[in-house]
């Protein structure tokens, strides 16, 4: 809203604690992210959502497919209205999605830096709305046990 | 846009009016998170009430030392006989039933002077950071049907007492968005973990928003409405207090703000120019930084003018790369060996020494060497 907050200021604020920050002492101390806006839910300058005028998210949509949420740069004091979200359905086909989703944030300038990273997620959510495959029957091996398998 | 941006005014039901208000000053003040930070440790040490061990304790035995020579510690030891306690240690920190190390002592030092200029400067601070959505949401606060941050209600509906009751206010709450909010501080109760239980501070919970009034328009009946809403505090605009406005001297408290109140904002506090009405002697701080926006000041005109053109246009020297074998590697080879290109044109290298048989040596040679 005014002038004397950009978004270098609050991330020098909000780098060291923050309500999406989530800080685990295992594996060298990493940081995670619980930003909706956040594409590799890593808590940093470039991928941290609420700290950027513009952010890509992309999450699970109700019907399977998937929902690309971008902000609207010139509403950041507007909460209510700052989101625009397009949905994608599971029948569309993941090469358009991931296709879509390029087109209307990448190709036109609106963070072309997080290109791979929305396309990634998408196609991660994509894949794990797959169904599981069963696991085939065990064959079973050796004699005893072909014996045991008969019986 | 305008030299300044204004707020819109939401009516009792959330939608927003065509009335605005031009954004109080105030709302310019630099962020200082390491300001309020301690302004807001010394604030919250100065409701302490002071505890201590009892004067006596440990002390209440006639105990003395044995002395040397009798194979025990020269620690003073419980007189007499006849009971255990007799020729037990006493007095020292180390003893059982022995004084504490430095017995904690009423006169401590509880509270903390902080100079007013700094708590000014906090407190402004804080306001200024609550009119930033990002640092609401890194705060925790559940802002996302929130119209508008500063989020300002018209103080329309506030007045007559209309809000005396507190269904009314939870109902205005909601309407203006911050029902999320008071949802996530409502689930957010727990009982708090070690002695605290005991001590009146049975559970915690999250901060939800903060109303701020001004007592005089819009009359004192909200705070009784809105005192048992949980997370929600109230607070009048001539008394804020940075308590209530960084919270944990977190930056980003979410402040519902009654349309009177936001408008006293600027008799309170000035601006960097216009001394307050109210503090004496008090201007409000200016930012050092005119520009908080580094990658706009780095592309600014200004900087890139003075800037040197960049040495080697796009081609960039590479350090830390793999040697190649230039006898391998032909483009190295033709960097070290410009011939190189015309020898294999050429193919030279293929071509054979073809001199064809030697001419012979003549019968005269011959007849020389084999003369006896």
């Amino acid at each position: 809203m005014s002038t004397n907050i950009s978004s270098d200021l609050i991330w020098e604020i909000t780098r060291g604690h923050s309500s999406t920050l989530v800080k685990r002492k295992g594996a060298g101390g990493v940081q995670f992210s619980r930003d909706p806006l956040n594409l590799k839910n890593k808590y940093t300058r470039k991928y941290e959502g609420f700290v950027n005028d513009k952010a890509i998210g992309i999450r699970t949509g109700e019907n399977g497919g998937v929902v690309l949420m971008t902000k609207k740069a010139d509403k950041a004091h507007k909460p209510a209205s700052s989101l625009q979200t397009s949905t994608f359905g599971s029948s569309t086909s993941t090469r358009k999605t991931y296709r879509s989703i390029a087109n209307s944030t990448a190709k036109r300038s609106y963070r072309p830096d997080l290109r791979a990273d929305a396309v990634a997620r998408a196609s991660a959510i994509r894949k794990s709305q797959k169904p599981v495959k069963a696991d085939r029957p065990t064959k079973a091996r050796g004699a005893k046990a072909k014996k045991e398998a008969e019986a | 846009m305008t030299s300044r941006p204004t707020v819109s005014i939401l009516s009792a039901d959330g939608s927003a009016g065509s009335s605005t208000h031009p954004l109080p000053e105030v709302f310019k003040a630099p962020i200082r998170p390491d300001i309020v930070q301690t302004v807001h440790t010394g604030m919250a040490k100065n409701k302490r009430q002071p505890y201590a061990v009892s004067e006596k304790a440990g002390h209440q035995t006639s105990a003395e030392s044995w002395g040397t020579g009798r194979a025990v510690a020269r620690i003073p030891r419980v007189s007499g006989g006849g009971t255990h306690r007799a020729g037990q240690a006493a007095f020292g920190n180390q003893c059982r039933s022995g004084r504490m190390f430095a017995p904690t002592k009423v006169w401590r030092k509880w509270h903390q002077k902080i100079n007013l200029g700094q708590k000014r400067f906090a407190t402004a601070s804080a306001l200024a950071a609550s009119s930033s959505a990002a640092l609401l949401m890194a705060r925790g606060h559940h802002i996302s049907s929130v119209p508008e941050v500063p989020l300002v209600v018209a103080s329309t509906a506030f007045a007559d007492a209309a809000i005396a009751k507190t269904s009314a206010a939870l109902a205005l709450l909601k309407a203006v968005g911050a029902g999320a909010d008071i949802e996530k501080v409502k689930n957010s109760r727990k009982l708090r973990a070690g002695k605290g239980k005991l001590r009146g501070r049975r559970h915690k919970q999250r901060r939800g928003p903060l109303v701020v009034y001004n007592p005089e328009e819009d009359g004192k009946e909200l705070v009784r409405a809105f005192r048992n809403i949980p997370g929600v505090e109230t607070s009048s605009v001539y008394a804020l207090n940075l308590l209530q406005l960084a919270p944990g001297g977190h930056l980003g408290r979410f402040i519902v703000w009654t349309s009177s109140a936001f408008a006293a904002l600027d008799k309170i506090y000035g601006s960097t120019t216009e001394p307050s009405a109210l503090k004496k002697d008090f201007l409000l701080p200016s930012a050092l930084m005119k520009q908080p926006d580094l990658s706009k000041l780095i592309n600014s005109s200004e900087v890139q003018t003075v800037l040197r053109p960049v040495r080697g246009g796009s081609v960039t020297k590479r350090t830390l790369t793999q040697k190649k074998n230039p006898l391998k590697n032909k483009q190295v080879q033709l960097r070290l060996n410009p011939y190189a290109a015309a020898f294999s044109k050429e193919k030279l290298g293929q071509l054979k020494v073809d001199n064809g048989k030697p001419a012979s040596t003549g019968e005269t040679f011959i007849k020389l060497v084999h003369e006896n």
